[in-house]
């Protein structure tokens, strides 16, 4: 192999891998987010046999490794249902899977944090289960869970560096194409970490953003 | 000795203290009173150099409390006992009475162990001796509190107010210790609420207002008509308190 | 669909020595991360701003950056200015790294937590500042951040798995190793998934069971 300098080109590669990390993580923290809510939902109408049974599939998700769940998805699933599965849509569902778990952690927790006798007021009033969700019970959660939100989704930006390992060419893989390829190895990866740096303080300020919005708005809770 | 000259202290814009000059003497028994706010417990934190000083100076037995090298032997004369005790949480009593001298004065362990039972015993504690803070009462930690600041022996005991976060019952069991201490000749400076324990065990009673000292009298004419109920602002204080 | 695990059976030495190196390794970070996190925590309440600056820039970096691209940084930078560490010791110190940023958090908040009045205690007692820290704010300090710290080092033996990235037949490293020879992948997969779930349970009920002896009697 001729190792070689860098070229212009590299930037176009750089970019790419950029640009598919930033996607696939968008992507699975919109399916995460919808995937843990509806858990959340099961947990909080007391679904019978589901419920603990998503509380068991949670707590699996939170302790092992995602590598670990990554190999199991990529590797494993096709063989055992005997389909075809690219990088990408064993990123896709890994991850999706993942942040659910997460999320459902923190909106059970969210919930629980507003007042039980905020729900029993609401409930003498006569409101019904999910309008007592949608006006009291999301507002102040949502309030409550963003702190735990901001750390999740800093720290699942950082995971989507491991499909790189599944072959997905993300940021992280066009960093080791580069490093293999022009043997420099402290510029490349201080590159690639000082991107995924910025985007890391990047996601936090707007997370920041959001919730000083969001408590102002239920500044009154302190009656 | 405990000289305090010129004493001023400020917490931003608010002067807590305004020259205060003081003198206390070994074996001397003093009282500071005054309304909150009147810098009584501030003075006390300058005095053991918890607190800097804007103005002025204080030494105890000649070391400057303002020198920081000189800190280290000037806190070695005094003893603190606080409000709200401050115990190590994670040492048992003995344990919280032993650190120091063995840390400080390099008592050996053993030693320091066998004084430390003593002190505990004549607080009659001697059987919680094991016991963590956590299981102690109030009035308990207060008087291992006290056990520990005498292990050091100290020439000079400042004490701030050190029954106020006690109940009724507890209040009487410390300051009946605090008494027999005064009265056998330890040195004692005490911030306190208690005015009636203080005619009782002081030789001498300081007035604090607005950091300014109003008062500094022997007790007997402290709480006379001519003395120091003449001052209104004294008067009224006192009125107040003994309601 | 099927789901066999005989032919996992003969492997069983294989798991066996990858979930030692495993074991190994994250016991040594444990130690390592656990030691810079004292001393960043220490620095990051320390009173010279610069000093603190300096540990809250570590912390910073440590904690933003994939574990993987650290691990790279590492692996393939380190025989660049002459270092020569095999894969474990690359993946020690890479995961001892990680851990101290993280470790240091923790510890940090037992040191705030600290009742001034304790410390005003034993300053005026005439304690140097040595024997304070030593006596008083350390062992306060990590009596209340065991709990915490336990969530740390299942973290820590989660992210073990990616020094399989480096070649180190820890127990991913092996697995995957297995997996390849008897083509059963999801079987595999699936045993390793329980296995580390199992072994991150274990570390909560050990680090909750020490939080329980540390702090027996204290209310």
């Amino acid at each position: 192999m001729q190792y070689t300098d860098f070229a212009p080109h590299d930037l176009i590669l750089l970019l790419q891998g950029l640009g598919v990390s930033i996607a696939l993580f968008a992507a699975t923290t919109a399916i995460g987010l919808a995937i843990g809510l509806a858990w959340a939902m099961l947990r909080y109408y007391r679904t019978p046999l589901l419920s603990p049974l998503a509380a068991l599939l949670a707590e699996l998700l939170k302790n092992s490794p995602v590598l670990v769940q990554l190999f199991l998805v990529f590797f494993g699933l096709p063989v055992l249902l005997e389909t075809e599965l690219t990088p990408v849509q064993a990123a896709l569902i890994t991850l999706s899977g993942n942040t659910a778990a997460f999320i459902y952690v923190i909106a059970v927790s969210a919930i629980e944090s507003v007042g039980r006798d905020q729900l029993e007021t609401a409930r003498v009033f006569g409101l019904r289960r999910w309008q007592i969700l949608r006006r009291i019970v999301a507002p102040q959660a949502a309030a409550f869970a963003l702190g735990p939100l901001t750390g999740l989704l800093v720290n699942q930006l950082q995971v989507t560096s491991l499909i790189s390992v599944i072959g997905v060419v993300d940021l992280t893989k066009a960093g080791a194409i580069l490093n293999l390829r022009t043997l420099k190895p402290f510029v490349v990866w201080t590159v690639i970490g000082l991107l995924y740096y910025l985007m890391a303080r990047l996601i936090a300020k707007a997370c920041a953003r959001v919730e000083t919005r969001l408590r102002a708005h239920s500044e009154w809770k302190g009656l | 000795m405990i000289h305090i000259e010129a004493v001023a202290k400020r917490f931003g814009s608010n002067t807590v203290l305004d020259g205060i000059d003081l003198r206390i003497a070994p074996g001397e028994v003093v009282s500071i009173l005054g309304a909150s706010g009147s810098g009584k417990s501030t003075l006390i934190r300058c005095i053991n150099g918890l607190e800097k000083l804007d103005g002025g100076t204080i030494s105890v037995d000649g070391h400057r409390v303002d020198d920081p090298k000189q800190l280290r032997l000037a806190r070695r004369c005094c003893g603190t006992v606080f409000q709200l005790f401050n115990l190590y949480p994670h040492m048992t009593a003995l344990q919280n009475v032993t650190l120091a001298p063995i840390e400080v004065l390099g008592v050996p362990r053993k030693q320091a162990e066998d004084d430390a039972r003593a002190l505990l015993a004549s607080v009659g504690l001697l059987e919680r001796a094991d016991a963590y803070p956590g299981q102690l009462s109030g009035g308990q930690r207060q008087r291992v509190g006290i056990c520990r600041a005498l292990a050091m022996k100290p020439r000079y005991l400042l004490l701030d107010e050190v029954t106020s976060a006690l109940d009724p019952e507890m209040t009487a069991e410390v300051l009946s210790i605090l008494a027999r201490l005064a009265a056998s000749g330890t040195t004692m400076l005490f911030v306190t609420h208690e005015i009636e324990f203080a005619r009782q065990i002081s030789r001498r009673i300081v007035f604090l207002e607005r950091g300014r000292l109003l008062a500094d009298l022997p007790t007997a004419q402290f709480f006379a008509e001519d003395g120091g109920l003449a001052q209104p602002r004294i008067a009224q204080f006192l009125s107040k308190m003994t309601k | 669909m099927t789901f066999d695990l005989a032919p996992l059976a003969p492997y069983i030495g294989d798991f066996a020595a990858g979930a030692r190196l495993t074991a190994l390794a994250c016991a040594l970070a444990l130690a390592g991360g656990l030691a810079l996190g004292i001393v960043a925590a220490l620095m990051r309440t320390a009173a010279l701003p610069a000093v603190r600056r300096a540990a809250e820039i570590y912390v910073d970096v440590f904690r933003n950056v994939p574990f993987i691209v650290q691990l790279f940084f590492l692996f393939y930078g380190l025989p660049e200015i002459g270092v020569r560490l095999s894969a474990f010791g690359t993946g020690v110190l890479a995961l001892s790294l990680a851990g101290g940023a993280f470790t240091s958090d923790v510890i940090r908040s037992g040191i705030l937590a600290i009742e001034p009045g304790v410390l005003e205690a034993a300053q005026v007692s005439g304690l140097s500042r040595l024997a304070i820290y030593r006596r008083i704010v350390l062992p306060i300090a990590l009596r209340s951040s065991v709990r915490p710290l336990g969530s740390v080092f299942v973290n820590l033996v989660l992210t073990s798995s990616i020094l399989s990235a480096i070649t180190l037949n820890e127990l991913t490293g092996s697995a995957k190793i297995v997996a390849s020879d008897t083509f059963q992948p999801f079987e595999v997969y699936a045993v390793l998934l329980l296995v580390y779930a199992v072994m991150t349970w274990l570390v909560s009920l050990s680090s909750a069971a020490l939080h329980r002896r540390l702090n027996r009697g204290q209310g």
